[in-house]
């Protein structure tokens, strides 16, 4: 009997594991397979959400549902956090003592914000990359702010969702400008990088609206230490920014039981192959999502193209193959530019991203991936996926044969 | 006393923008006064990007090498925090 462990149950390890056990239906059945997914949330969260959340008021309930609602049949939820990871011995110990070994493992471990690891950010400022409940508290601060200076903050990098500190900047200038305080608050955007967006392309497509907008930039500003008394943040370049409401991204690190694990490097991202998402040195143990150390964004999109990638892998491994598929790099970021208007963020590894201006056809198309963003956890969408990424690895999913009518009943373009 | 100076190579070939000045900001975050960073880029975007760092954070730029299929970009850090 082969055991195919997932570790972590956001987007990347979901699907994955569900992607596995659809493709293993018949081994699972007769006994040959076993798909166990490991989660230490009971709920799944809809993290691009928390934007929504933080700037727009939207109710934290609506992004979560049950994890155990999204899984396919096949799929064993054990709703435990995993303690400890041996690649060596091939075991993952779970936090009430169990061990679990495995022929393959797959880690979507994911990122942690930590607004401890900088001096002074974690009392000094508001966030939306912990967790629903802190985007909340973004929303109730931003409620009772009439006036004064806003600082948005990029406090390391690399972080979650590239895009997110742009969208923040724009809705709060939306915010206020809907409340008619805009002329009380100033906002100014605040980033390590020389720009106001990485990706020079993108940069000068949104520079022009923080112009128009009267969103001040300061770049090259790699955040030291808040002063939550003096209301000041410092940076390693011996700059400082004066603020009235701080509303900081926090530097991201790999998660504890990477760490503990002795896993991952000095920032706890796990050294990982960024064709066939094999963790390096390991032929039967893969990385995907936010936990990785591969130079794309840590986004959920990302997560999702690689979990047909690494599926594949395992799948050619369970066939005794040596062959390897390879994911190319897909990034897709949508960033919300306001006035429902949008840009995407889209590359590979050997495409950068395009010169573009923003539309309301891809805010409409943001919003409505979205919605569609459940479904597509349970692996019935990635026909749908393929359509709109085209090919973003050498991998190929067999299409269910309700996917193959779905396909069929798409006109030619 | 004297203090050993790191020489720290990073290697961001492969990597397209931010990647390069990314791993120079996560070197710079551990480095200490005195300390070489040795960035190895194959992105374009990498040289004036940390040209714009180092004039804007007083920090020396000794020297920008054009190797064969990527640049180095010698960094020494001479300027940290207040």
């Amino acid at each position: 009997m082969k055991r195919l462990l997932v570790v972590g149950s956001g987007s990347g390890g979901t699907l994955t594991a569900n992607l596995l056990a659809k493709n293993l239906k018949g081994k699972i059945r007769r006994g040959a397979a076993t798909v166990d997914l490991i989660g230490e949330s009971a709920q799944h969260a809809f993290q691009p959400g928390y934007l929504d959340v933080a700037f727009k008021g939207y109710s934290p309930a609506g992004l979560m549902r049950p994890e155990v609602g999204l899984v396919v049949k096949g799929v064993t939820f054990r709703n435990e956090a995993a303690d400890r990871i041996d690649l060596d011995e091939r075991s993952v110990t779970l936090a009430g003592g169990k061990t679990l070994g495995y022929d393959y493992l797959v880690m979507a471990t994911g990122a942690f914000a930590d607004a401890g690891s900088l001096p002074g950010l974690k009392e000094a400022s508001f966030n939306f990359h912990t967790g629903p409940q802190d985007s909340v508290r973004t929303w109730e601060a931003l409620q009772k702010f009439k006036g004064g200076k806003i600082v948005v903050a990029i406090a390391g990098v690399p972080h979650k969702c590239p895009p997110s500190p742009n969208e923040a900047a724009f809705m709060i200038d939306e915010f206020y400008r809907k409340r008619g305080l805009r002329d009380k608050v100033e906002i100014s955007f605040v980033t390590p990088y020389p720009r106001v967006y990485p990706a020079q392309t993108l940069s000068d497509a949104i520079a022009p609206i923080f112009e128009e907008r009267g969103i001040g930039l300061v770049p090259l500003f790699n955040a030291e230490s808040v002063d939550p008394v003096a209301h000041k943040m410092y940076s390693l370049e011996g700059d400082s920014v004066d603020y009235d409401l701080l509303i900081a991204v926090p530097p991201h690190r790999g998660t504890d039981v990477i760490r503990n694990s002795a896993i991952g490097d000095e920032d706890g991202w796990i050294p990982s192959d960024k064709g066939t998402m094999r963790v390096k040195g390991h032929d039967d143990a893969f990385a995907i999502g936010d936990a990785t150390d591969i130079p794309v964004s840590k986004s959920g999109v990302v997560a999702h193209l690689q979990s047909p990638v690494v599926t594949e892998n395992i799948l050619l491994g369970l066939d005794g193959s040596s062959e390897s598929v390879q994911y190319n790099g897909r990034i897709n970021c949508p960033m919300e530019v306001g006035r429902h208007r949008a840009v995407f963020v889209s590359a590979t590894y050997t495409t950068p991203a395009a010169k573009q201006s923003p539309s309301m056809v891809k805010y409409f198309m943001k919003r409505s991936f979205s919605k569609m963003y459940w479904r597509t956890m349970k692996g019935n969408m990635e026909w749908l996926m393929g359509l709109y990424f085209g090919k973003t690895s050498s991998a190929h999913i067999e299409a269910t044969e309700t996917e193959k009518r779905m396909l069929s009943q798409v006109p030619a373009s | 006393m004297s203090v050993v100076q790191q020489h720290k190579i990073v290697d961001s070939r492969g990597t397209s923008c931010p990647g390069p000045i990314t791993d120079l900001f996560k070197a710079y975050r551990k480095a200490e006064i005195g300390d070489i960073i040795e960035l190895l880029a194959t992105d374009p975007a990498a040289k004036p990007d940390v040209q714009a760092w180092v004039r804007k954070s007083g920090n020396e730029l000794l020297d920008i090498i054009d190797e064969k299929d990527h640049i180095r970009l010698i960094v020494k850090i001479t300027k940290k925090g207040r």
